[in-house]
C-alpha cells in the first residue's frame, strides 16, 4: 500500500512539475515565427505608450512605442533603447493580419507597459509599412522605427 | 375661438413663407443645374445592374448617364481623365472585392481606356503602379510604392524614368497640372497630414494637419481641395463630421467649401475651370467605397463656404457661410470632372 502511495505521490509531483514548465517554456517567447520573421529579433521591455491606443474599426495605423532593449537574438541594434511601430495595436496581435498587412502577428493580446516583449522587427518602418503612424516622439527622437512583425508575450 | 384666428395667420403665413423659400431654393438648385448641364462629362464609379462596382458617364447635371464599363465580372473605381480628356485611367479589381477606402490605390490593376470606356487596356500585373496619377502630358503617370517610394513612369516604355523617396506620404498621390508639384497623405508631425512636394526636388512642406485626406489640385496648381474632419466638434458623439476645404500649396488660408452636420464630405474635385466643384455626402465616415458610394453632389466655388441643412454645430463654427445652392446627383464614388467632348457612346 505504501508502495502505491509513494508511486502516486511520485507521479503527481512529476506532473505537476512537468505542469509547472510549461510556462517556463513559454516564458521566453520563442516559437517559429518570431525566431525567424524579420532581420531583427530582440527581447524587449515595452516602456512607454505615448498617447491614446485607438481602437478605430475604420482606420488603420501604427502606434510607436519605447522599449528597453534586454537581450538581442538576431540582427544588430545599437541602442538600449529603441522605438517600434505596432499595427493596430487595440488588437490582438493573432487577429491582426488583413489586406494591408498580411504577415504580421503574435500572442500578445494587449500592450501594457511594464510588459517584456520577444518581438521580431524590420527597420525602418517606412520600408515595410505604409499607412498612418501615430508618433508622438516626432522631432524628439531622431532614432529609426522599427517595426513589429512578431510580437509574444515573455513572461517574467 | 377668436384668439385662435391670428394663430391660424401666423401658420398660414409661416407654410406659405416655407414653400416660397422651398420654391426658391429650387429654382435656385434648378438654374444650377441649368448651368453646367452641357459643361462637359463626369466619371465615377457606381454599381451597375450586375451589383458589381463599374465606371459610369454622366453630364454635369446628372442627365446622360451611361454604363461605360459594365463588367459583371470585374469592380472598377478611382477614374480620372488625362488632363487633356482623351484617356482615362481607372483600377479594375477582382470581382467581390470590397474596395477599401484608403487602399483602392494599392487594390487590383491600373487601367488605360478611351474617355468613354473604349478600347480598356491592363497596365501591369495585380497591385502593379500603385496610386497612379496622371502627368500634365498624359504621356508619364506618378505613382506611390512602398519601398521605391515616388515613381514617374513612362506609359510608352513602362519604364521607371525617375524617382524620390515618398518621405512618408502614404496613400492618395496626385501630380499637379503644372507639373511642379504632388500632394498626398503623410506622416508627418501626426498621421493624415496633407503635404506638397516638390516634383523635382523632392522638398517636402506640410498643407494641413490633423484629419485630413484625399488631397487633389485646384486647375491653377496653386490650391489644393482635400476633406478635413477639425478637432472640437460636438457631433457625432465628439468624432465630429468632415468637411470639404481648400488652401494655398503652403498651408495658408485654409477655408471651407462645403460642411453639414451628420454626413462626411470627401471625393472633392474641381471642374477643369475651377468654378465648380464636386463632391460626396455621406452619412457614415469614409465616403462609402465599401458599399455604394455616396450621392454626388455639384456647387459652385463663388458660393463657398456654404453649409446646408440644419447644421446647428457647423453654422456656430462657421457664421459667415451661406445656404447652399447644391444639385444632388445619383449615388457614385470618386467623381472627376472634364470639359472635353468625349465622343460618341461605346
Amino acid at each position: 500500500m505504501k508502495v502505491v502511495l509513494v508511486m502516486t505521490l511520485s507521479l503527481a509531483l512529476l506532473l505537476s512539475a512537468s505542469c509547472a514548465k510549461k510556462p517556463q517554456t513559454a516564458d521566453t517567447g520563442a516559437d517559429a515565427k518570431v525566431t525567424t520573421l524579420g532581420s531583427i529579433e530582440v527581447t524587449a521591455q515595452l516602456e512607454e505608450i505615448p498617447g491614446e491606443v485607438r481602437n478605430d474599426p475604420l482606420y488603420d495605423y501604427a502606434h510607436v512605442m519605447k522599449y528597453k532593449v534586454l537581450q538581442v537574438q538576431r540582427g544588430k541594434v545599437d541602442k538600449d533603447t529603441i522605438y517600434v511601430g505596432h499595427y493596430n495595436p487595440a488588437k490582438p496581435r493573432d487577429a491582426i493580419a488583413d489586406a494591408r498587412v498580411p504577415q504580421i502577428g503574435g500572442n500578445v493580446k494587449q500592450f501594457r507597459v511594464g510588459d517584456v516583449h520577444r518581438m521580431a522587427l524590420e527597420v525602418p518602418i517606412d520600408d515595410y509599412y505604409m499607412g498612418g503612424i501615430i508618433n508622438k516622439y516626432f522631432g524628439q527622437v531622431n532614432d529609426p522605427i522599427y517595426w513589429a512583425i512578431w510580437t509574444n508575450k515573455v513572461s517574467k | 375661438m377668436k384668439k385662435r384666428v391670428p394663430w391660424l395667420w401666423v401658420l398660414a403665413i409661416g407654410l406659405l413663407l416655407t414653400c416660397a423659400v422651398l420654391a426658391a431654393q429650387d429654382e435656385k438648385v434648378a438654374q444650377l443645374a441649368k448651368e453646367v448641364g452641357g459643361k462637359g462629362w463626369i466619371v465615377y464609379a457606381s454599381r451597375g445592374e450586375s451589383g458589381t462596382w463599374d465606371l459610369f458617364l454622366m453630364r454635369p447635371d446628372g442627365s446622360a448617364r451611361r454604363n461605360i464599363t459594365n463588367t459583371p465580372d470585374y469592380e472598377e473605381g478611382g477614374p480620372r481623365f488625362s488632363p487633356d480628356g482623351k484617356k482615362l485611367l481607372y483600377r479594375r479589381f477582382a470581382k467581390g472585392t470590397t474596395i477599401n477606402h484608403d487602399l483602392w490605390g494599392f487594390q487590383g490593376n491600373l487601367m488605360i481606356a478611351e474617355p468613354n470606356g473604349a478600347k480598356p487596356v491592363q497596365i501591369g500585373g495585380d497591385r502593379e503602379f500603385p496610386w497612379a496619377s496622371w502627368s500634365p502630358d498624359g504621356k508619364q503617370i506618378a505613382c506611390l510604392a512602398q519601398k521605391e517610394g515616388i515613381q514617374v513612369v513612362d506609359l510608352e516604355t513602362k519604364k521607371v524614368i525617375r524617382q524620390l523617396p515618398r518621405k512618408g506620404i502614404y496613400q492618395q498621390l496626385y501630380w499637379s497640372p503644372d507639373g511642379q508639384w504632388f500632394c498626398g497623405v503623410a506622416n508627418a508631425r501626426m498621421m493624415w497630414t496633407i503635404v506638397r512636394m516638390n516634383a523635382q526636388t523632392g522638398e517636402l512642406n506640410v498643407v494641413h494637419e490633423f484629419q485630413s485626406c484625399t488631397p487633389d489640385w485646384f486647375p491653377d496648381s496653386k490650391h489644393i481641395i482635400y476633406p478635413s474632419r477639425p478637432a472640437g466638434q460636438p457631433g457625432n458623439n465628439g468624432y465630429g463630421f468632415t468637411q470639404l476645404w481648400y488652401c494655398d500649396g503652403e498651408g495658408k488660408d485654409a477655408k471651407m467649401i462645403y460642411g453639414e452636420d451628420d454626413y462626411h464630405i470627401y471625393g472633392g474635385a474641381l471642374s477643369p475651370d475651377g468654378k465648380y466643384v464636386l463632391f460626396t455626402r455621406c452619412p457614415q465616415d469614409g465616403g462609402g467605397s465599401e458599399k455604394s458610394g455616396a450621392p454626388i453632389c455639384v456647387m459652385r466655388m463663388a458660393d463657398a463656404p456654404a453649409i446646408a441643412g440644419a447644421s446647428k454645430d457647423l453654422r456656430k463654427i462657421h457664421p459667415e457661410a451661406k445656404e447652399a445652392t447644391v444639385l444632388q446627383l445619383v449615388e457614385g464614388w470618386e467623381p472627376y470632372w472634364t470639359y472635353a467632348e468625349i465622343g460618341a457612346q461605346k
